[in-house]
Formats: structure tokens, sequence, C-alpha cells
């Protein structure tokens, strides 16, 4: 209790309430110098196979031989079907479904992204394992074209001779469905959508036949021509919609068999060659989280993640001297080790950052890196909290206790003026009677409804870009975009000067305060939130709007709000994106075109995250900013 | 603008916000009575469709083990066409019942129990909302909105709660003690509430006749009626459903917490993990400890009936066995009414800012625990315990400020002082 005293005593103590700015910066700075220990081996691990049931590479694989000459045969198949019509290809890539022996099924599907049109079809046959009671599914996917747009030759191919050959085993005790999707990414998601019944039966048709519950999924993307083209490496994708990922287990059993089984090594997030230098790890880890940033769907397994049903893609990349005889091995052995799982994976981690093939981090040693972040926000609304209640904002009245004058008092050096006690309220008691200190009475109200009002008004704002973005037609998007750029950095300027100029609506400087107090505490509590579900975007965003904790209104310091303005329209979520497009050379239409569809098509949420945290964020933080240019 | 004209406008909002949720968003309803938040195992309109539907087809609606709600809630709902198919009538019944609601808190503002009771004036008291702002806080606070867009029937007995707080502010007795006991026939713990809302009764009665009557022979006749009406209402019951079966399943599950659903509450994690040897004696514990503040806050704060009343539906929204963000909206809308009691309390911020962080990620945890199925039950106890701190913070900090004023009446010289705790 005597603690506790002490510490409510500190309250009053001004330099307490200098430090939350420090305290905030210092926590900025151990975030991020946090990240940069993670590749370090006295923060990161080796990984390990969790799941006792997997044995990854401890059996013998039979996928060789004369099993060659029919994968050569079925490659040319696939190459004569490339120029041929959709309805065409399907059918005969039905028909050789058929002559395993397997039932095959085919399914179309529409979407209308923004006024696009994305019109094609799934071609799919179940396994259905001799030991098994349909219960339980595994998926083997090849999308007609790769995320490149390049036709998958040799992966299609490779999923119809594997299709013939693990139909001849009898150890399957889950059903194996053999998925061949038009194309890498809407193909997959209207698959698995219309496998779980979620989808829309307007434009996407139901499955005809179905299996158990998927236990995991595996894409080949192997886009060697008729020819052949031999491999150095496995890239190996892990991430899917909205940064959610795979189960750590699959990608080392992955790894495990690829490498240790079969002698192929693996890389990830395009890291073709990895020297696994702390430069390298580092290098791995950034892209890695701008790729779950982003949270869009990086190969055909993205699609399943959101499901629950946990999936990779395993890219052939680089040349070199492993054939397709290996990938189909390390594909039946990884399919023999998922048969063995008796239930869904569960044993390792869901939240990690790779740092390497065989190096990760988990989320308990990253995770207090972007709460500290979002903390620092916290920290500084309360700070602004508790400024916006004393007393002195508006008028700065000189301290009573304090022997030295004040300015003002010096200009008008009246001896009454000086002499005046402290204001005394009297008090009554029966016939008794005590003065005590009017200062002590009083306690400043806040005015609540319109910063309340404010900040509600500013996420509300936020809606219009969203639904604008999501729902232009495509040609017109780049425009939209060049117009925003334009626009947004300059809406807070506009608001602060149009406020400041009608009177009714002109925030006090306690009203400014608390809105920056409230617009704060709701960036870092959406912060803190993100973290859990995607925390490479929650980081990234923190990052981005970190100025928006020191930033203040400044009211007669023109210099120094123009300063934080023009600090604040360079991070402007917009300027921002067009920046970093120009940064990695994307083409930024063709950015906001995929990120029109893939809100429409796999239910991406990172726009929401862009339009309802960080930008309301921001327009807030430039309009207290603002203020001080117009006060 | 006149005060008729600012209600008509408040109401007139607060409708056209529900009903556009309702008719905009069809599915809404659906999504938010499958949330744990919203929705308990004794409150949700899922579980209630369920009864009716045994009900209507003449099978007792406890059968099966779904239905733990109020028998007398059965005809009602089935007047109504069914929600599947024209749902708009259900729609209407509980934004009347919300605007009910809102008009009892209103009376209860207008009275002027929360400032100026009987026996106490605050120092504060010209430091007030108007009801209409109080009305507001109730009707547009999103958790009352999504506790009515969700058809739970928590709305119902929040609803009687306020009605018969704003019937004993007008020293009604006969309209209070029904009111109550409807409260407590649906949902059992508001009959603690009965004891404070007594003395506000006797203290609206007392201060309106010169002869005050007789607290004993006036606590006696008032304990008999809402017995009476209880009575009643149990009767109706049990005449309905041919049995007296249904006690064991409404207010027994209630009592013996057999649906260890998940909820925002801090009961179903313990008696997940509890020994089954150790239940009985920690359900008593437990219903104890929800009890033990009933008295505590009755007598101690004897001179402001209507804080002790509003504090036990704070408490009733931390430590009862189902609670749901329902529970939490009566007791955050009450709170308004001591507008005077504000500029006391110490630790709104952090209580609000916990309050605000728990309602964001709770559902984000239980997003992780439930579909991504990448995290477990701690991550979202851990947030009740977050949510649950919030609502114990602002009770607590308040009790405080309340405590504050009587002493700053009392003790003028005092006032100002830091207080130290010994």
């Amino acid at each position: 209790m005597a603690l506790l005293a002490t510490l409510l005593a500190l309250r009053k103590d001004p330099r307490i309430q200098r430090l939350p700015p420090y305290l905030s910066l210092i926590f900025i700075i151990v975030g991020v110098a946090w990240l940069l220990l993670l590749p370090l081996d006295e923060y990161s691990r080796e990984t390990y196979v969790s799941e006792n049931a997997l044995l990854p590479g401890q059996v013998h694989t039979y996928f060789t031989g004369s099993e060659h000459n029919i994968f050569r045969a079925y490659r040319h198949e696939v190459a004569a079907l490339a120029d041929k019509p959709v309805e065409e290809r399907s059918r005969a890539l039905t028909d050789i479904f058929r002559s395993h022996n397997l039932k095959a099924a085919t399914q179309k599907y529409t979407y209308q992204p923004s006024g696009r049109n994305i019109t094609n079809q799934n071609v799919y046959a179940v396994l259905q394992g001799p030991r098994a009671d349909a219960t339980e599914a595994l998926v083997l996917i090849a999308a007609w074209r790769n995320m490149d747009g390049e036709v998958n030759y040799s992966g299609v191919a490779l999923v119809l001779t594997l299709a013939r050959y693990f139909k001849r085993w009898s150890l399957w005790s889950k059903d194996i469905i053999f998925l061949i999707s038009g194309d890498s990414t809407s193909g997959p998601q209207a698959w698995v959508d219309a496998y779980h019944n979620s989808h829309s039966p307007a434009a996407i048709d139901p499955l005809p036949i179905k299996s158990g519950a998927l236990q995991g999924a595996i894409a080949i993307d192997y886009p060697a021509g008729p020819w052949g083209h031999r491999f150095d490496k496995l890239h190996i994708m892990y991430d899917g919609v909205n940064g959610q990922l795979s189960n750590l287990d699959l990608f080392n059993t992955a790894v495990n068999i690829a490498n240790g089984q079969m002698g192929i090594g693996c890389t990830l997030q395009r890291m073709w060659s990895h020297k696994n230098t702390y430069q390298d790890r580092l290098q791995t880890m950034l892209r890695g989280m701008l790729s779950q940033g982003l949270g869009h769907a990086s190969g055909p397994h993205s699609a399943f993640i959101p499901y629950h049903v946990d999936a990779i893609t395993l890219q052939t990349v680089g040349d070199g001297w492993h054939d397709e005889m290996s990938l189909g091995r390390t594909v039946e052995s990884l399919f023999r080790s998922l048969n063995n799982l008796l239930e869904h994976l569960h044993q390792s981690f869901f939240f990690y950052l790779l740092l390497h093939s065989m190096r990760f981090v988990s989320i308990g040693t990253y995770l207090p890196s972007a709460m500290l972040l979002a903390a620092s926000f916290s920290i500084s609304a309360i700070a602004l909290w508790v400024q916006s209640g004393r007393p002195d904002l508006d008028t700065p009245v000189p301290n009573p206790a304090s022997t030295h004058p004040s300015p003002q008092e010096k200009k008008s050096p009246s001896i009454e003026e000086e002499k005046k006690p402290t204001a005394m309220t009297e008090v009554h008691l029966d016939t008794h009677k005590t003065l005590i200190p009017s200062a002590l009475l009083t306690t400043t109200e806040r005015s609540l409804l319109y910063p309340t009002l404010f900040t509600l008004l500013s996420h509300t704002l936020g809606l219009l870009p969203l639904y604008l973005f999501n729902n232009t037609p495509p040609s017109y998007l780049p425009t939209l975009l060049n117009l925003s750029l334009v626009l947004s950095p300059a809406l807070p300027l506009l608001t602060a000067s149009f406020l400041s100029s009608s009177p009714p609506l002109r925030p006090t400087s306690q009203q400014t305060t608390l809105i920056q107090s409230f617009s704060l505490l709701l960036l870092g509590m959406f912060l803190a939130a993100l973290a859990t579900l995607n925390f490479s975007l929650a980081f990234l965003v923190g990052c981005l709007c970190s100025p928006l904790a020191f930033t203040r209104y400044l009211p007669g310091k023109k210099i120094a709000s123009a300063a934080q303005t023009l600090l604040l329209a360079a991070l402007n979520p917009v300027v921002v994106i067009r920046a970093a497009c120009w940064f990695w050379g994307a083409d930024v239409g063709d950015v906001v075109v995929r990120a029109a569809e893939g809100w429409h098509v796999w239910g991406l949420w990172t726009q929401v995250v862009v339009w309802e945290v960080w930008w309301p964020a921001w327009f807030a933080g430039g309009v207290v900013v603002g203020r001080g240019l117009f006060s | 603008m006149s005060m008729d004209q600012q209600k008509a406008l408040l109401f007139g909002a607060a409708a056209a916000v529900r009903l556009v949720l309702f008719t905009a968003f069809p599915s809404l309803p659906n999504l938010l009575a499958g949330r744990v938040e919203v929705s308990t195992p004794v409150t949700s309109f899922k579980r209630l469709q369920e009864g009716l539907f045994l009900y209507t087809h003449n099978v007792s609606p406890y059968d099966g083990g779904i239905y733990h709600q109020a028998p007398l809630l059965l005809p009602l709902f089935s007047l109504l066409p069914d929600p599947s198919y024209f749902p708009f009538a259900t729609n209407l019944l509980y934004t009347a019942v919300d605007l009910l609601g809102a008009y009892a808190l209103i009376q209860i503002a207008e009275s002027g129990q929360s400032a100026t009771p009987r026996l106490f004036q605050s120092s504060r008291k010209d430091m007030r909302w108007s009801s209409v702002a109080v009305a507001a806080g109730f009707l547009l606070n999103p958790f009352t909105v999504a506790t009515c867009i969700s058809h739970s029937t928590a709305a119902l007995s929040n609803m009687f709660i306020l009605t018969a707080m704003a019937k004993a502010s007008q020293g009604a007795i006969i309209t209070f003690a029904f009111a109550l006991a409807v409260a407590s026939y649906l949902s059992l713990h508001p009959v603690l509430l009965f004891p404070p809302l007594l003395f506000l009764c006797y203290d609206v009665r007392a201060s309106r006749s010169t002869a005050a009557p007789k607290l004993a022979l006036y606590a006696l006749t008032l304990t008999a009626g809402f017995g009476a009406a209880c009575g009643l209402l149990l009767y109706l019951s049990a005449s309905l459903t041919g049995s007296w079966e249904f006690l064991m399943s409404t207010y027994g599950v209630r009592l013996l917490l057999p649906d260890l659903t998940p909820n925002v509450g801090l009961w179903w994690y313990f008696f997940i993990e509890m020994f089954d040897s150790f239940r009985e004696f920690f359900l008593g514990v437990f219903w104890l400890h929800v009890a033990s503040y009933m008295p505590g806050f009755t007598i101690r704060l004897r001179k402001q009936p209507l804080f002790a009343a509003m504090s036990l539906t704070g408490i009733f929204a931390i430590f009862t066995p189902y609670p749901s963000i329902a529970d939490a909206a009566l007791y955050l809308s009450l709170l308004p009414l001591f507008r005077h009691l504000f500029p006391l309390m110490r630790y709104t911020f952090l209580a609000s800012a916990a309050i605000l962080y728990a309602s964001f990620l709770g559902p984000a945890f239980y997003y992780l625990w439930i579909y991504a199925g990448s995290g477990n039950a701690n991550f979202f106890y851990a947030i009740t315990l977050v949510w649950s701190l919030g609502l114990s913070i602002i009770v607590g900090d308040s009790l405080y400020a309340a405590l504050r004023d009587e002493l700053d009446v009392e003790r003028p010289e005092l006032r100002g002082k830091e207080v130290k705790r010994i």
C-alpha cells in the first residue's frame, strides 16, 4: 500500500509527465532492434519435426523406371492440350483420370472482381484409399498455369502420372484427391470453397464428388516444357491468404525429405542462393514478413490455408541435375508421410518466421517486437490523455508556489496582483469553517463528444477509398490511385483549415489533444489485435505509423508544424504504396487490380487494415498537426 | 430543441439504426447469435428457436437439453411469425424492447435519485447529464445494439431491470415488484437487486409524505408482493409446461453450470479445469461470492440505494456464471446517471482502454482458437480476464468515488485531500 501511495504521489511530478515520448521512442527502438536480433543463432532455432507419426523419409520410394516413360508420354499429351479450348482440355484430362479407374469431375467457375471476368474450369479426381473410410483426404494440386502465367506442363503431367501410380498401391489410409486447377489462385479458391459448401452457387459449380476432411495439400509448380528441364532446387512456398501460415511440420517434412532423402536443396522466399549468414537470414525473414504482411495468395496452396488445411507449393527453380523423377519421389515420400497422420497437423507451430530452410523463430520470440510497437502508441495516447486533463492548456497559469515571477507578471508588476493570495474556498460545517485552496476542488473537465465523433468519422471516411478501390473497373484504377495520391495527403490540411475557419467546428486545444489521444489509442489497440493474427502486417504498419506517436499539436509554431506536416505527407498510405511499387519495380496498376481480385475472390483483408486502421490514424494525426498551421 | 423533440429524435434515430442494420445485413442476427460474447446458453436466440420448435410440436421444450430459458417466453415468441421467413416482427419486438428500456432509463434520470436521494445530497449534484444524453448512452452503445441485433433474450431481462429501477425511483410499488419479478423470473440473479431497490422505493415514498411509513411493515408488504408476483409467474410456467421440471432446466442450469460453453465470464474455464469432486464446493463458493456483494453494498450504501443497485449490475456483469456483453451494456448505461461521481474517479481512461482492448482482442483470439486452430482456450480466457478486470476497475473506482462523495459531505474540511488506505 505504501508503494501504491508513493506511485500515486508521483503522478503529480512534472518529470513523469515529460517521460512518455522518450518511453515511446525506446519502445520503438527496442521493437525494431528485437527484430534485427532474431537471425542470430542465440534467438532462432533449428527446425525439427514435432509430429511423431510423420516419420519423414523413412520409406523406400518406388516411383522410378518405367514410370518415367509414362510421365514423358503424359507430358506430350499435356503439351498437345496447351492451345486447346478449356472444355476440350477438361474433357481430355477427365478421360485420363477415368482411364486410371478414378472418379473424375470438372467444376466451372466465374469470378467478376471489379468488372473483370475470370472464367475457367477445374478438373479433379478422387482416389478412394483402400484402407480409408472416406473421412480424411489429401490433395495433390497442379495448376494449369502457374503464378507467372506459364503453362505447368511437367507439373500437370507429374500429377497425372502419380495418380496412375498411387492407384496401384494398397497402403493409402486416406483418400487422395488430384486437382488440376484452371489457374493458380482463383481456381483452387473456387474448388476449396465448393468443397466446404461456402461458394456462391450462381457463379461457381458445386462439386459432384467429394471425400472426407482435407488433411493436407501439396501443389506442384514445374513449368518445364515437353522436352523437360532439369532443376537445381525446390522453392517451398508456405504462406496463405491474410498471412496465415501452414503448420511448420508440413514444411519441415518437405525439407527433410527433399534434402535428406533425395538430396534436393530447398530454398524459400526467392532466396536463390542462401549462405546461411546473418545477412541472408535477415533478408529471408524480411521477405517472408513482407509477403505475409501483404497477405496475398503466393501459390495454389494459399487458398487452402484459411480452411485450416495445411498446404505448401513445391516450385522447381534453377538449372541443375534433378529431374522430374526426383520430384515425383519427393512427392511420393511426402504423401507416404502424410498418410501416416493419425490426426490433423497440430503439434508444431502455426506462427513462425523462417530464416532458412532449417532455421526458424517462433511466436514467443518475435511477438514482443510488434507488441512493443503497438504499446508505444498506447503510451502516447495515455500521455496525451493526462496532458488534456491538465488545466494549463489554453492559457498558461503561473505556478502559485513558484518564487520566480513569470514573464506575464513582469510586464504588469502591480502590487495587488503579486500579493494576490491563492484562491480559497470557504467550507462550513455546523459552526466550524475551513479554507481549502480552490484549485484542489476543481477538476478539468474533458469534452469527449467532439473528439469521439471526429475519430469515428475519420474511420467512417476510410470506408470510401475501401469501397472505391475494390469496385472500380480495372481501367480506371491507376487513375484513381493517382488522384488519391494528390488528394489523400492534402485532405488533412484542407480539413484543418476548414475546421479552423468555422468557429462552431473549431476544436479547442484540449479537443485537439484528445483527438490525437483517441486515434493513437485505437491504433495501438488495432495493431495489438492484428499482431496476433498477422504479425508482419502489424509490424509494417506500426513502423510506418511510428512518427504519429511523436507529432504534436503546436499552436503558433508554424515552421515546426509545417515540418511535421511534410513528414506525415511522405508517410501517407497511398504515397507509401506508390513508393514501394517504384522501389520494387512493380507495376502499380497491376498491384491495385490484384488487390481488388484478392478482396473479391480470396477474402483478402489487407485493404481493411490499410483503410480502416492505418489511414484514419494517419488522417487524424495529419489534422492535429495541420491545426498547428492554421491556429 | 425542446426535451420532447430531443427524445423523439433519439428514439427515432435508435430505432432507425436497428432496423437499418436488420434490413441491410440480413445475416447479421445469425452471425451475432452465434458469437459466444453476445449470446450465452441461457440467452441464445438459436436455442430459443429450438425450444419454440419443440413447444409448437407439443414436446416438452426442455427435452434434449438445449433450451434453458423461461417457459413463458415460448407463448410470447410463438405468437410472432417464424423469424427465418418473416423476421420483421421479431426485429420490431427487439427494437421496441430497447426503446422501452431507454424510456425507463429516462425516468430514472428524471427522478434525480442518483445524485439527490432522500438521505444524501451530493456536493456535486448540479453536475449531471440530461436524461436524453443518458438514454443515448444506452441506445447507441454498440454492446446494446449488438445484443438487440442478436435477438438475445438478455435484452428482455435488461429492459425489465431498468423498468424495475425506474418504478422504484418513482415509488410505484406494484409495477416495481412486478417488473423485478419478471426480471428475476427471466434470469434469476436480478433477485439480488430487490433489497437495494426496496430501500430506494421506501426512500422515495418517505420523502413524499411527512409521516414516513414503518420500514419493517413496508418491507414486509413489498416482499410479500414480490414473492406473490414471482409465485404467480412460476405457477403460470408450471401450468404451461405441465410440470415443475422446467425449474431444473432453467434455474438449475444457471445455478449448477452444466453447460460450459465459453463466455466472457470467469466461471467456464475454472469449471472445465476443476476436479469433479470439488465441483459442488466451488459452485457454492462462487455463488456465495456473487451473492455476498448484495448485503455489503446495501448496508454500506444505504444512503444511495440506486448506486448500490447499479454497482450490483456491474458485479453481475463480471461474476455471474453466464454473463455476456448485454450485462456489461446494462451496467455501462446506468453509469452515466452518476455523472457527478466522474470527477472523483481515477482510472476511467485505464478501465475504458482495457474494455476497448478486450472487445477487439476477444474476437481475434476466439478466431485463433476456434477457426484458425492456431491458438487455444487460454488465449480467449486471458482476454476475458482483461475484460473482467476493466469492468471491475470501473466498479471499484466508482465505489471509491461514491464513498469519497459521502465523505466530502460529512467532513467538508477533508475535501481535496489525498486519501490513504490503511
